[in-house]
């Protein structure tokens, strides 16, 4: 690749990297805090406020988070619901998103709009439950991936990168005899790697974060994941619930723990992003193939 | 062209989803089936409500709020089995959704047999429900039970809903609210504790202004609230100046709290000590978190709420400052005022056995004789504190806590907000305390008990309040607020308490004051 | 339902041509229609067919005696809501929301990624990108009270720092007129990087040809943004804009209800927060119902609207 060294050009540079190393510090900053808190006690957190380089350093926290093994189930039950609703949902999605691509299939703008309506209108959370009920998933891990199996946003996205693969790749593997599915799992899908490593993502995060649901559809406390118990821990810290912080008789959780749980409950789905990232750079390839 | 084509799939969208109404409205008059109408049955769902024979378990479910981090394991329960004869299911569901998942599951009949509320508002949600006939009456079976004819006639009278008794209600201390104040920082001063507002006034100036650290440094403020108007310094305020406790009576109508002079005079107070900088600036936007940070960190020196917060701010605050030390105080009233405190209805939550999942009476009485033993001081104490030896023991005939606090939060406090009736009734013991602070917050919370100001429309019912009190109420809450931040004056107030009537306020008196009447 | 949809179908003249013609289309491309029927049995069975509980907005639902028992109202809950003295308030403050979201968010995840994609040192892009990403994994709790303790008047490091250049603290957490500003600082706070992640799988798909060829051209950096990366990511653009045009609704209840108070409720009560107090009480399932159908209905509206003229301007839309 070429560099260009004009001074607009270094200039440019300059202005940018400055620039993005602000946005970026002002970004990992509450993080830092977060991680600095879990790393101190309590006492630390009250008396410094926003600490950022804690001068009492304790392990207190996350002995005591992983003192049982609740936290430890709970994220196995994260990681598994993840890894399996994002393969699930990412074929569902890739497949009908493939077919609203292509813009010989009758219906399709019918279809879209249906896909559509459902991101501004929804029966709610009763009527929902009970269709979760009769297809029998209460109680069962599946009740954290069907229902939300595919995503319309995720949808339209996804479609809307198929879309902008040149047909004429498509008609010619249509020409060497591949038929719908070898098109989309042949040409289409290692063509469009940025796009599923981005849906992917989303789909992940969205897994990773489940929370309603499974208070909703799962009865056994065993089975929830790993949201439930941060998000419990956290509300619970901030003294949000009001009727539980009257009863001081079970003061709330630690700071420290809070900031604890939240590290150990972010930092997995933090490393997805850098590991789907060289799939970024790859999208070179369409140019390649073309030229 | 296009218009029209959308205008045509616009009315087909809604075509399709009309057909499929038609064919899920079936579906869902299939799932209304064993949806509690009334006295439909579904066993399919419950294998646990097969009829037990004798001296088998009895095999209950339970549903109940957490208000802990996580649910607790199976220790208290296996010993709750043996001594009760049950086969227990506890669900445990995070507090903060608690609701959601209340409305989903009796929405769609699947309430277990025991079904725990999470506190007073939702029962006043629940009551239309109860009147609809879709809870048992419990009222007559209690006497048949030793100790559940034991719970207290006045809370339970509370609890009644169109004079019948549905639910039982797990007891709280009626007036638990009241000062702790940093005692070295007083003795620093040369003061003593408060007895009239103007003394707390001048503490709270004290706490501020004269370095009661001695620290040389202007870092210390007087009072910290939070955004609680209720629960927070507000309330427990308003009673020392003489306010009722949310209605009280006058000319023979009951009005609401802020229609008597005593509210605004607490609101002066309130304005007076924050312009003066006397308390946290930033209370109406302070979480409990913020505000004890606050105390904790040795910032601030009052601390106006229930006084059994004494240990936890104290445990903590000696972390931040070792010769730190705690008193907690109560009897303020505004200068040659007399003494009262307010009192919530002497219980926080309470339990419905819903009719959809408890079939027969049999079974009903099957339930309650659980909770008949669960009021002997054998089961309650087990609920409350734990196994003796494990997690408790007993000192002076009161229980003492073991030192391994997480292992009691983890296995017993879970357990803790469940225990029926409170230990008058069920005969647990009461708490063994070393803290002086605390030993006195236990006698003045007894103190209080007679002084305490009820509220009279506990018993009593308004639909209009029940369908928009809360909506209302947020007029007054603002309202509040900003007279004691100077955005609105008095004058000001007026006009939100005409707005509150003008908008059903005056429906809601005019309905209390008909049931207050009626009730006399 | 099969019968509905195969209605729905032929509802729709695409263009003059006959049935034989079309039926002879859908046998083409049956493997197409096969590969879409799991995805459009999910929508149907899980987003259509709970539909039906839209219909309680003209009840007056009570959750015992379920849809067929509960007493029918009509329009009562619109009514209702319509006439309720704080509804223009309510409607006014969302839709501010929502146009700041717009005008002052929207950009930002473009132009940011579009400022990493001119980045060339791989190590620093990367680390810039995951570091900027991280506060979407924070919860508006946390972000809350982390902006709670940097912007109390009681101490907070920023009127600290006012205060020590002599001047005047400023009230941001119970002012009307730092509710809005702070409210979507958060949001790009949180959000921005989160945002880039779509441009920037845009820009991947970009032959790198284009700006070796522009480069040789003499283009200086902004006109390849302007002349390269900008048109190539367009359809994206519009695509999101569209959806989060449809979005009015979702301003963020948790993040809007944590940071409402009695002293700034005036511009900061939206729609959502509205409905949870309302929801509150006894008996509002429909209410509750009624204001969600009203805030889709707008989204409904405004899509179609956004949708017709990106057609307009050539563009895809997004059906």
């Amino acid at each position: 690749m070429v560099q260009d060294k004009t001074l607009s050009s270094r200039l440019f540079d300059i202005v940018n990297y400055a620039l993005l190393t602000i946005i970026a510090l002002i970004a990992f900053i509450p993080f830092v805090h977060v991680v600095a808190g879990s790393f101190t006690t309590s006492a630390e957190i009250a008396a410094k406020k926003f600490v950022l380089i804690p001068t009492v350093y304790s392990l207190d926290a996350y002995q005591y988070i992983f003192s049982t093994n609740t936290i430890f189930r709970a994220m196995s039950v994260s990681v598994v619901v993840t890894l399996v609703g994002t393969a699930f949902s990412m074929l569902v999605t890739a497949l009908l998103g493939y077919a609203l691509a292509r813009r010989d299939l009758d219906g399709r703008r019918v279809l879209m709009f249906m896909v559509v309506f459902t991101m501004l209108f929804n029966g709610g959370l009763i009527p929902t439950f009970l269709v979760v009920r009769e297809v029998g998933l209460i109680d069962s891990y599946a009740a954290l991936v069907v229902p939300i199996a595919v995503n319309a946003f995720n949808l339209i996205i996804l479609k809307n990168f198929f879309q902008n693969i040149p047909e004429g790749l498509e008609e010619s593997a249509k020409i060497d005899g591949c038929n719908d599915f070898g098109i989309l799992f042949r040409i289409v899908l290692p063509l469009s790697l940025p796009a599923i490593a981005t849906i992917s993502l989303f789909y992940a995060v969205t897994y990773w974060n489940t929370y309603l649901n499974a208070i909703l559809y799962l009865n056994d406390a065993a089975k929830w994941p790993i949201q439930v118990l941060l998000r419990q821990i956290v509300i619970l810290a901030s003294g949000l619930d009001a009727d539980a912080s009257l009863d001081s008789e079970v003061p709330p959780p630690d700071q420290a723990v809070k900031m604890a749980v939240i590290v150990v409950a972010t930092i997995p789905i933090l490393a997805v992003y850098p590991f789907l990232q060289k799939h970024f750079a790859k999208g070179a390839l369409l140019g390649s193939i073309k030229g | 062209m296009r218009k029209k084509s959308m205008l045509l799939v616009l009315s087909a969208m809604l075509a399709f989803v009309l057909v499929l109404s038609a064919c899920s409205d079936q579906s869902g008059s299939n799932n209304n089936q064993p949806s509690p109408s009334a006295d439909s049955g579904s066993a399919s769902e419950k294998p646990s409500e097969a009829p037990p024979a004798n001296e088998e378990p009895t095999e209950i479910t339970i549903m109940l709020p957490l208000n802990i981090a996580e649910t607790p394991p199976d220790t208290i329960k296996t010993e709750l089995e043996k001594l009760t004869n049950t086969k227990l299911t506890y669900q445990f569901f995070p507090a903060d959704t608690y609701e959601e998942k209340l409305n989903a599951s009796f929405a769609t009949g699947s309430l277990p047999q025991v079904t725990y509320l999470k506190n007073q508002a939702t029962f006043i949600k629940f009551k239309e429900a109860i009147r609809d006939g879709q809870f048992w009456e419990i009222g007559p079976y209690l006497s048949e039970f030793e100790n559940l004819g034991k719970l207290k006639e006045s809370i339970l009278n509370n609890t009644k809903v169109d004079g019948k008794i549905y639910s039982l209600y797990i007891g709280r201390p009626l007036a638990r609210q009241g000062l702790i104040y940093r005692k070295d920082w007083a003795d620093n001063l040369g003061l003593s504790a408060p007895q009239t507002t103007e003394d707390l006034f001048a503490m709270a100036k004290a706490f501020t202004e004269d370095d009661p650290d001695k620290d040389g440094q202007d870092n210390t403020v007087g009072l910290t609230d939070r955004n609680d108007l209720i629960y927070g310094a507000f309330k427990t305020l308003s009673s020392a100046f003489g306010t009722p406790n949310n209605w009280g009576e006058k000319d023979g109508q009951l009005l609401p709290e802020f229609m008597f002079p005593e509210y605004i005079e607490t609101m002066d107070y309130m304005k007076r000590l924050r312009d003066a900088g006397y308390m946290n600036k930033d209370f109406a936007a302070t979480s409990k978190t913020d505000q004890v940070n606050m105390f904790q960190s040795g910032e601030a020196g009052l601390y106006i709420g229930s006084m059994q917060d004494v240990n936890s701010l104290y445990n903590n605050l000696v972390k931040n400052v070792p010769t730190a030390e705690v008193a907690t105080h109560n009897k303020i009233t505004k200068p040659g005022g007399e003494f009262g405190i307010w009192a919530i209805p002497g219980y926080n939550n309470v339990v419905l056995f819903p009719k959809s999942a408890i079939k027969t009476e049999d079974e009903l009485k099957k339930v309650l004789a659980f909770f008949d033993k669960m009021m002997t001081p054998e089961v309650a104490n087990l609920m409350y504190w734990g196994i003796e030896g494990t997690h408790y023991t007993v000192v002076d005939g009161k229980a003492k806590e073991m030192d391994d606090k997480d292992k009691i939060e983890r296995e017993v406090k879970g357990f803790k907000d469940s225990v029926i009736g409170e230990p008058e009734t069920n005969g647990q013991y009461t708490g063994y305390h070393e803290l002086q602070a605390r030993i006195d917050a236990e006698k003045f919370i007894i103190e209080n008990e007679p002084v305490a100001i009820h509220d009279p429309t506990a018993p009593l019912d308004s639909a209009t309040y029940t369908e928009k009190g809360q909506e209302l109420q947020k007029i007054i809450t603002d309202a509040t607020y900003q007279y004691i931040y100077g955005d609105i004056d008095k004058a000001g107030f007026e006009k939100a308490i005409e707005d509150w009537k003008s908008r059903g306020g005056q429906k809601i008196i005019d309905e209390y004051t008909a049931a207050y009447k009626a009730n006399q | 339902m099969q019968e509905a949809r195969a209605e729905v179908l032929e509802l729709i003249p695409p263009k003059p041509r006959r049935h034989s013609e079309l039926k002879k289309r859908i046998w083409k491309n049956k493997l197409l229609y096969l590969m879409a029927l799991p995805g459009i049995l999910f929508f149907i069975l899980f987003k259509y067919v709970p539909m039906y509980g839209l219909v309680i907005s003209l009840q007056d639902f009570k959750p015992y005696q379920g849809i067929r028992g509960s007493e029918w109202v009509g329009l009562e809950h619109f009514k209702r809501l319509f006439t309720e003295p704080d509804f223009l308030m309510i409607l006014t403050n969302t839709l501010v929301l929502f146009g700041m979201n717009l005008l002052f968010f929207f950009p930002i995840p473009i132009i940011l990624a579009l400022m990493l994609n001119e980045v060339r040192i791989a190590v620093f892009k990367r680390t810039v990108q995951t570091l900027v990403y991280i506060p979407h994994f924070m919860s508006w709790v946390i972000i809350v009270s982390i902006s709670y303790v940097m912007l109390t008047m009681d101490g907070g490091i920023i009127n600290e720092l006012i205060a020590y250049f002599g001047g005047e603290k400023i009230n941001f957490l119970l002012s009307s007129e730092w509710f809005r500003p702070m409210y979507i600082l958060q949001v790009i706070w949180r959000e921005a990087g989160w945002g880039t992640i779509i441009y920037l799988a845009a820009i991947a798909a970009i032959d790198p040809g284009l700006y070796e060829a522009a480069r040789i051209d003499g283009a200086g950096r902004f006109r390849q943004i302007w002349h390269i990366t900008l048109p190539a990511i367009r359809s994206v653009i519009i695509v999101l804009l569209i959806l989060k045009i449809g979005d009015v609704l979702e301003l963020g209840f948790e993040h809007v209800y944590l940071l409402l108070n009695s002293m700034n409720r005036g511009v900061g009560e939206i729609i959502d927060t509205y409905v949870y107090t309302a929801g509150l009480q006894q008996g509002q399932f429909s209410y509750s119902t009624a204001i969600g159908f009203f805030k889709s209905f707008i989204g409904l509206i405004l899509v179609m609207a956004a949708n017709w003229l990106a057609k307009r301007m050539g563009e895809d839309g997004v059906y």
